[in-house]
């Protein structure tokens, strides 16, 4: 950018024009969204009763007992192991591979548009059908991807029926339908970045590893950040694909948050425990995202005000 | 004496003479048997017509929550009769099997109007009777200005009944004193083995007596018959593993799931009996079992059979009579009862009882109940196992009707003899209380953990009990 | 020197055909079945050639299937049209609040206008679940129990603080000196908004409502729970398969190409756009 303009950019006044108009903007999504918050509050008296339907009698305030229930529970420590271990290698997984792929397509020609699109595929799949779909092809009497593995000397692999390797089998899922999201925003980041840096570099002979860490890596991290922002609020909160596979087991090694509190209130009927354990994870997930965007915040000050 | 033919058709439909005695008596009026057949069915409908108003709500309209299944196909099949019979107007939502019982609860628990009857299980009403979203069908059965006198309510197999209906009391038994009965049989499964007659032969085979025998044969199955598995039973994680034969044979071998004293519930699950049967089911999936056994539902199990993977399955009679058509081993398949337990002398098997019941926030209750009543009643349940595939049907008479039972017997060898074994003492075994779904969801969990080897079988029942203790106290009833 | 050069090409090729294969692969295979009969499909060994036949096609298409076991009534182009309807909807309404909304949050630096982007980012923290189930026991009485019109609106919650996020990214990205140039020539904002702003915005926007639709499409409780069988997306429909007798792997495979289809005739008309438009505050150069 050259400097008149940075220097416009610099000096460009913020507009005045009514110090009610961005209200007025955003008013419109902000109502629509607020009626959320009905439910909201609605679960919230939930989660503090004492609430099954089969015992309608029974229904009665608790305050916190539904939380400290829960919170004593070693079952409900094994669900926030098992989601935490979900999410952490389905981000981590799909951050790393996305920009692995995102790096391979970098360049703009008519090939790696193709590709780009074309790998989109998976994402348009729904997770819930294609965990069908996997599910078949994992099958030890049918499934293709059984019948790769013995014909390389691994017969008997077991998929998602073994509880030693059902979160391998979700993970896999989820890390093919997902990643291309990754990819995606990662390849717009690549591609949006100033040329001048990289230049500079190449003319003064740096080697390509210290660009890519010093200087890719950091200008992509607002994107990172992003990305992986998405990607730790769906991941945390999955229901489909694991819903699809095994319901949570076998045994308990797939269970959970919102799958636990989908058999919570569907299969036994118990609307207390189940809002009770969706706060927790709504807890969860705020405290990291405000983690993530406070990142972000920092983030883009550092370049728009370096810029 | 019979002086008309109309006077005979009225008699065969009342139920006075079988079906030979009218066909020779027609003969002897002069007319033939196709003759003499529409002269009944013409007569059944006059005389559904003529004794009871089945006008009586006509141009009204009733909707129902189905599940996509057989029986409700062939439901739709033969609504027409309904909507003439009566002059209602009947629509319908039909979801998949997979969703079906989480829309029934979501529209249950959320009060809605939109849904007058609705398809359900018997273990769904031990959960949405005590919630009040239930009518008791009682007060409609006893009720001779609602119910048409040919509904024939003894008609229905004694076992069925009682296993429908229940007081609402936990650990009270089903059938018992001032049970109301909130769901009314439609169509049934029992439990029992259907095998691949190709394989069985093929290794010079018979189906097994009791379970040690089976795991032994199961066995030979997996070793020596180039591919297919022994023996094909559901271990997904949820109450549809515990109660096909799994059920079946813990009842065989002597144990309960809860035992009851003074109201109170206690499981049962970790006694001696249990234990010991458990070592041998553990055992028999771990050896002869699908390697994917733990994400195997009832689509697994049957579609391998079908398949042919594996040798045998021990699940539902209906299963293997659907993967009798239509797949790579249609015609293969018969079918045999078994009797687990070496020490018992015949078989324990649990049902499934497809029901309707009639929603508590309908505001078509009257007219629903016509719908009930005619859906399963005589006609549409000997429509359905003639024509459609309501099999099993749950009325003695139509077990009795030749036409059925020669259809059956032509087409899937042993399922008449298996069920003469079967069914006397065929029904619920499970004890009645709301926290149904929770236990079998956790005894299905600790059934998983036991084959994968997480757990010793005695560790593991040792824990769901305690686990289904604390649930019991924590709700009241333990 | 050419020879490092021509082994970094080779292995660029060779990772990237990795890539393609384990991305695309499963797709193809999915094709291939839905061409096959269900039992061609439950064969083992799998295999590459056979018999295609289009009877799955055709069965999901005219509304009946013929099995063995009688037949059975398909009502998958409904879910299809349902889902456009819902996707498409939802995505239009969300575009229509979260893009002034955007607009706002990327130009003006007002009080509580950073709570404000918060807090309706943080509508996407709230489990799904958590919202459903008390809507599911209360809907009934505000009317909008099986409406589209109570479907989309839930929906916002999936879309609109995606396209927030990416839109807001987008106009901070571009240089706010044409707007204010048009401005200073005596426009209105609200021209300045629609005939510089949005249009210059268009790769950002696109981008944003290619995967709030994706994410629309692909999801299966909200309709589930609120609504009736005749307003079910395909995700909810593609169930429907999984029948008492036996499950219809032929029919799966081909709802699962169909349903993909839509999205993806709107990605490749999308496709120019895409990538440009997910940049989101970066200094571009």
């Amino acid at each position: 950018m050259s400097d008149l303009a940075q220097a416009k950019l610099l000096s460009v006044p913020r507009m005045r024009r009514g110090a009610l108009l961005p209200y007025l903007l955003t008013l419109p999504a902000l109502l629509v969204c607020i009626g959320i918050l009905v439910p909201f509050f609605v679960a919230v008296g939930y989660s503090m009763q004492r609430y099954n339907l089969a015992f309608p009698m029974g229904r009665s305030f608790i305050w916190f007992g539904n939380y400290i229930g829960l919170l004593t529970d070693p079952e409900f420590w094994r669900t926030v192991e098992v989601s935490l271990v979900y999410t952490v290698a389905t981000v981590g997984i799909e951050l790393l591979f996305g920009l692995g792929i995102a790096l391979l397509l970098r360049d703009r020609n008519h090939l790696n548009n193709m590709i780009s699109v074309a790998l989109l595929l998976p994402l348009m799949t729904a997770p819930a059908i294609a965990s069908l779909m996997w599910k078949l092809m994992t099958n030890p009497n049918f499934g293709v991807f059984s019948w790769a593995l013995a014909q390389i000397g691994w017969p008997g692999f077991r998929w998602a029926s073994d509880p030693h390797t059902a979160m391998l089998t979700v993970v896999l899922v989820d890390i093919w339908v997902y990643t291309p999201f990754i990819m995606i925003l990662l390849l717009a980041g690549l591609r949006s970045l100033p040329q001048a840096p990289f230049e500079v570099a190449r003319l003064d002979g740096v080697p390509a590893h210290f660009v890519f860490f010093r200087i890719t890596l950091p200008m992509l991290f607002p994107y990172i950040i992003t990305a992986a922002l998405f990607r730790l609020l769906d991941s945390i909160q999955q229901f489909d694909i694991i819903y699809a596979m095994t319901q949570g087991g076998p045994g308990n090694s797939l269970l959970v948050f919102q799958v636990g509190a989908y058999l919570d209130f569907f299969q036994n009927t118990n609307v207390g425990r189940s809002a009770a354990e969706l706060m927790i994870l709504w807890a969860i997930t705020y405290a990291l995202s405000n983690l993530f965007v406070k990142q972000w915040y920092k983030l883009r000050e550092k370049t728009h005000g370096a810029a | 004496m019979y002086e008309t033919e109309k006077d005979l058709a009225r008699s065969l439909v009342a139920g006075r003479i079988g079906r030979r005695e009218f066909g020779r008596r027609m003969a002897a009026l002069g007319l033939t048997a196709t003759a003499a057949g529409s002269f009944s069915i013409a007569a059944a409908r006059r005389a559904m017509a003529a004794n009871f108003n089945w006008q009586a709500y006509k141009g009204q309209s009733i909707h129902l929550l189905l599940n996509k299944h057989p029986y409700a196909d062939a439901m739709i099949a033969d609504l027409d009769t309904f909507k003439s019979l009566t002059g209602m107007n009947v629509t319908y939502d039909i979801f998949p099997e997979d969703v079906y019982f989480d829309k029934v609860t979501a529209a249950l628990s959320s009060r809605s109007t939109q849904y007058d009857a609705f398809m359900t299980g018997a273990y769904q009403t031990w959960q949405y009777g005590p919630a009040g979203w239930l009518v008791d069908l009682n007060d409609y059965i006893n009720d001779a200005s609602k119910t048409a006198p040919e509904y024939d309510w003894d008609d229905v197999t004694a076992n069925l009944r009682a296993s429908t209906s229940w007081s609402g009391v936990p650990g009270a038994p089903l059938g018992g004193p001032s049970s109301k009965q909130w769901a009314v049989p439609w169509g049934f499964e029992l439990y029992c083995l259907s095998y691949n007659r190709r394989i069985f032969d093929q290794l010079k085979l018979e189906p097994a007596k009791d379970l040690p025998g089976l795991i032994e044969i199961a066995e030979r199955i997996a070793k020596d018959a180039g591919g297919p598995y022994g023996i094909g039973v559901r271990g997904s994680r949820s109450w549809a593993t515990i109660h096909p034969g799994y059920l079946s044979a813990y009842t065989n071998s002597g144990a309960q799931d809860f035992t009851v004293s003074n109201g109170k519930l206690t499981a049962a699950m970790n006694s001696p009996q249990s234990k010991a049967f458990n070592k041998l089911w553990v055992e028999m999936i771990q050896k002869a079992g699908p390697s994917n056994w733990a994400t195997y539902t009832w689509y697994q199990v049957g579609t391998d059979l079908g398949a042919g993977a594996s040798g045998m399955i021990y699940d539902a009679d209906i299963l293997g009579y659907f993967m009798n058509a239509g797949t790579k081993e249609a015609g293969n398949i018969a079918f045999a009862p078994i009797t687990p337990n070496p020490q018992m002398s015949h078989p324990t098997s649990n049902v499934w009882i497809w029901s309707l019941a009639m929603s508590n926030f309908s505001g078509n209750k009257d007219a629903a109940w016509y719908f009930i009543q005619w859906a399963t009643g005589k006609q549409h349940d000997l429509f359905g196992a003639r024509k459609a595939n309501l099999v099993n049907p749950v009325r003695n008479s139509v077990w009795k009707d030749p036409e059925f039972r020669a259809r059956m017997a032509k087409n899937y060898p042993g399922y008449l003899e298996q069920f003469a074994i079967d069914s006397p003492d065929a029904k619920i075994y499970f004890t009645p209380q709301p926290l149904f779904f929770n236990a079998t969801t956790d005894w299905a969990a600790a059934l998983q953990q036991m084959v994968a080897n997480q757990t010793s079988v005695d560790d593991g029942l040792d824990a769901l009990a305690n686990k289904i203790d604390r649930q019991l106290r924590e709700a009241g009833i333990g | 020197m050419v020879r490092p050069d021509l082994l970094k090409l080779v292995l660029r090729g060779l990772a990237l055909a990795a890539v393609v294969i384990f991305f695309l692969f499963p797709i193809f295979w999915i094709l291939l079945m839905s061409f096959q009969t269900n039992t061609q499909i439950l064969r083992l060994p799998p295999r590459l050639f056979f018999a295609p036949t289009l009877a799955n096609y055709t069965a999901l298409i005219s509304g009946t299937l013929h099995t063995a076991s009688g037949t059975l009534q398909i009502t998958f182009l409904r879910n299809l049209g349902n889902s456009f309807l819902l996707s498409t909807c939802s995505v239009i309404v969300s575009l229509t609040l979260g893009v002034p909304a955007a607009y706002a949050f990327a130009r003006f630096r007002f009080r509580l206008g950073e709570n404000i982007a918060f807090t309706l980012l943080s509508f996407r923290f709230a489990p799904p679940l958590l919202v459903l189930l008390p809507l599911s026991l209360d809907f009934q009485q505000i009317g909008l129990s099986n409406t589209y019109v109570g479907l989309i609106w839930v929906y916002q919650l999936i879309c609109l603080p995606l396209i927030l996020w990416i839109v807001r990214g987008y106009f901070e990205d571009s240089s706010p000196d044409i707007e204010h140039a048009y401005r200073v020539d005596g426009h209105s904002w609200w021209r300045a908004f629609s005939r510089i702003a949005v249009p210059l915005a268009r790769p950002g926007i696109a981008a944003a409502g290619l995967l709030a639709f994706i994410f629309a499409w692909n999801n299966f409780v909200f309709a589930l729970i609120l609504a009736s069988a005749d307003k079910q997306p395909v995700t909810v429909g593609a169930l429907a398969f999984v029948t008492a007798a036996g499950i219809q792997y032929g029919q799966i495979a081909a709802a699962i190409v169909l349903s993909i289809l839509p999205t993806l005739i709107l990605a490749l008309y999308a496709q120019r756009w895409l990538v440009e438009g997910l940049s989101l505050g970066a200094v571009k150069g």
